[in-house]
């Protein structure tokens, strides 16, 4: 019937690729660091490390999210796990539960080694608190597996919501595809290996852990590649889809934060860094240490551009272009180009 | 059987006062003072498909779709987005929690924010008469509060060009349910599956 115009939104801007930076990689560590010690190695320092880190991230990237709302009592209402029953269709009901329960299973998890690390127990205020819950301890440990599991049913829950939260809105092509979780997923997994590599070489740093680094990086070394695969299957789909594709492809693709910023130093660099430490081996840690943390800077650019490069497509200019103090690249993304219907 | 509301929009008569912006506004107090409208009507030159060297003046009025297949309301964690018998989407104002997924799943984009702020500046600018009283993020409602009442929304009673007509679709004799079902009334981005309840009569097919 009539032109359409192509425009990205200010709704939803950094702080949500924090928010699913931090949900994706902390829900991705607790996943990591339980199986390791339930089924790998066990790594009580590994577990302590992860999982009280995993819960400052998701403290973060709730608070940033609760911050950002416009009504700050209401979040009563998702924060109630009746929300399942009520609103089982919306992807924030299960996200906030999962995130929650998360949280809570982890640190019941985590909570026997807790009491035992001399760096908690000693600790002032915090080692007299925790030692009025040794009982707590011992009934954590009782049912250590079935809490392990719920944990990590509830963190693979949290990774999964990152990437289903986008693909539940229609009106972006570049959202609105299963391509989306997967990636998401993909790359939670990535920057979860490249945080727990830091900890292991620059934290806790024990000669018997030689095993679990080298099994870390050589995962982190196939997920990155099968994120640049999945990263080519995008590049394909916005240049060659729709049309709110194809102007997605036009702030992505000639972007250098995206192209350099993320697919080089993100996932082209460490991967190489990553591959030669799996064959040949590096002499010192430093490749390795560096190559994780352009993984996290990379995992964060991913969010951050997926974010700002969704374009809608309406028939009519988008709010923010006609509300004062916003502004549009006009030239870049609206056209109008007739359209038959 | 209950009603099933829409409305028709004929873009060949809407001659861009912007009376039902006005009326909108003071019926449903929206923070005007901060460029946010439940309906707003774009001044915008568009080009016939056959003569692309003809360039017309469109009015385009916009609104909230309520849509039968609504994405702002499968995504509202709260469940404050909800769809009334009558086809009408509301927002609850005490459950929202201005998260705005819901502004992010809406394709036509029709929805804006209400903040602590402008429910302040709405004691000020509506006066006595202002009933807001929590945040939340706001949409037309095809004022159902009216429409309870047996009125026409506020936009439709003001409309000067009788560009908005709004009807049951669910009576064969309502004269906005023939326009609908005739197919001369078009609703907007329908390949994405919405379903919407707001049609338009496009004003290029009209020309050529
Ligand atoms: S137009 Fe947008 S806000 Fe209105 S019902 Fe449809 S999706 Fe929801
Ligand atoms: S902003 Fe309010 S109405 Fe919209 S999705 Fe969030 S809770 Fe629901």
């Amino acid at each position: 019937m009539e032109g359409m115009f192509y425009s990205t939104q200010e709704v939803w801007t950094w702080w949500i690729a924090i928010y699913l930076f931090l949900g994706g990689l902390g829900g991705a560590a607790v996943v990591i660091s339980i199986m390791t010690n339930m089924y790998y190695r066990t790594h009580k320092e590994l577990i302590l490390w992860a999982n009280i880190s995993s819960f400052i991230m998701l403290s973060v990237g709730s608070l940033l999210l609760f911050l950002h709302l416009l009504h700050h009592i209401a979040v009563i209402n998702v924060l109630n796990p009746m929300v399942l029953i009520n609103k089982p269709d919306a992807w924030i009901s299960w996200g906030t539960q999962f995130i929650v329960w998360m949280m809570v299973w982890s640190m019941v998890y985590t909570f026997p080694y807790l009491l035992e690390s001399p760096f908690w127990s000693r600790m002032p205020i915090v080692g007299s608190i925790l030692k009025l819950f040794g009982w707590a301890g011992q009934l954590s440990l009782k049912f250590h597996k079935i809490i392990g599991w719920l944990a990590i049913i509830n963190a693979v829950g949290t990774v999964l919501y990152t990437g289903l939260l986008l693909q539940s809105f229609p009106a972006v092509a570049l959202w609105h595809n299963p391509g989306v979780p997967l990636l998401f997923i993909v790359s939670a997994f990535s920057t979860a290996f490249a945080f727990l590599l830091l900890v292991l070489y620059l934290f806790i740093d024990r000669e018997e852990d030689h095993v679990i680094k080298v099994f870390y990086e050589r995962t982190d070394v196939i997920l990155i590649s099968v994120e640049l695969l999945i990263i080519f299957v995008f590049f394909h789909f916005t240049t060659y889809g729709l049309e709110s594709a194809r102007h997605t492809a036009s702030l992505l693709w000639e972007n250098m934060g995206w192209i350099i910023g993320f697919i080089g130093f993100g996932l082209l660099v460490p991967f190489f860094i990553e591959l030669k430490g799996v064959t040949t081996g590096w002499k010192s840690p430093a490749p390795i240490v560096l190559a994780a943390v352009l993984v996290l800077v990379g995992g964060y650019l991913l969010r951050h551009y997926f974010m700002y490069a969704g374009v809608y497509e309406r028939p009519y200019p988008a709010q923010h272009e006609f509300a004062p103090g916003g502004h549009v690249e006009l030239d870049k993304l609206q056209t109008q180009k007739p359209v038959s219907g | 059987m209950a009603a099933h509301y829409a409305m028709v929009i004929d873009l060949n008569t809407c001659v861009g006062c912007n009376a039902c912006m006005a009326a909108c506004a003071m019926e449903n107090q929206t923070p005007v003072w901060a460029n946010r409208w439940r309906t707003y009507v774009h001044d915008l030159e568009v080009t016939s498909g056959f003569l692309e060297d003809q360039i017309r003046r469109r009015f385009f009025p916009r609104l909230c779709n309520h849509c039968d297949n609504p994405p702002c309301m499968s995504v509202c964690p709260t469940g404050a987005t909800h769809k009334l018998e009558n086809g009408i989407v509301m927002v609850d104002d005490d459950l929202c929690m201005g998260c705005r997924a819901c502004a992010m799943a809406c394709p036509y984009d029709a929805r804006f924010d209400v903040t602590y702020d402008d429910l302040k500046e709405g004691e000020t600018f509506y006066g006595s008469l202002h009933f807001r009283t929590s945040p939340s993020v706001d949409k037309c409602s095809f004022c159902s509060h009216r429409v309870m009442r047996g009125l026409k929304p506020a936009c439709v009673e003001t409309c000067v060009g009788y560009s908005r007509m709004f009807g049951d679709l669910n009576d064969p004799a309502d004269p906005v349910a023939k326009i609908v079902a005739s197919g001369v009334a078009k609703p907007l981005m329908s390949h994405l599956g919405t379903r919407p309840n707001v049609f338009y009569i496009s004003d290029l097919e009209r020309a050529t």
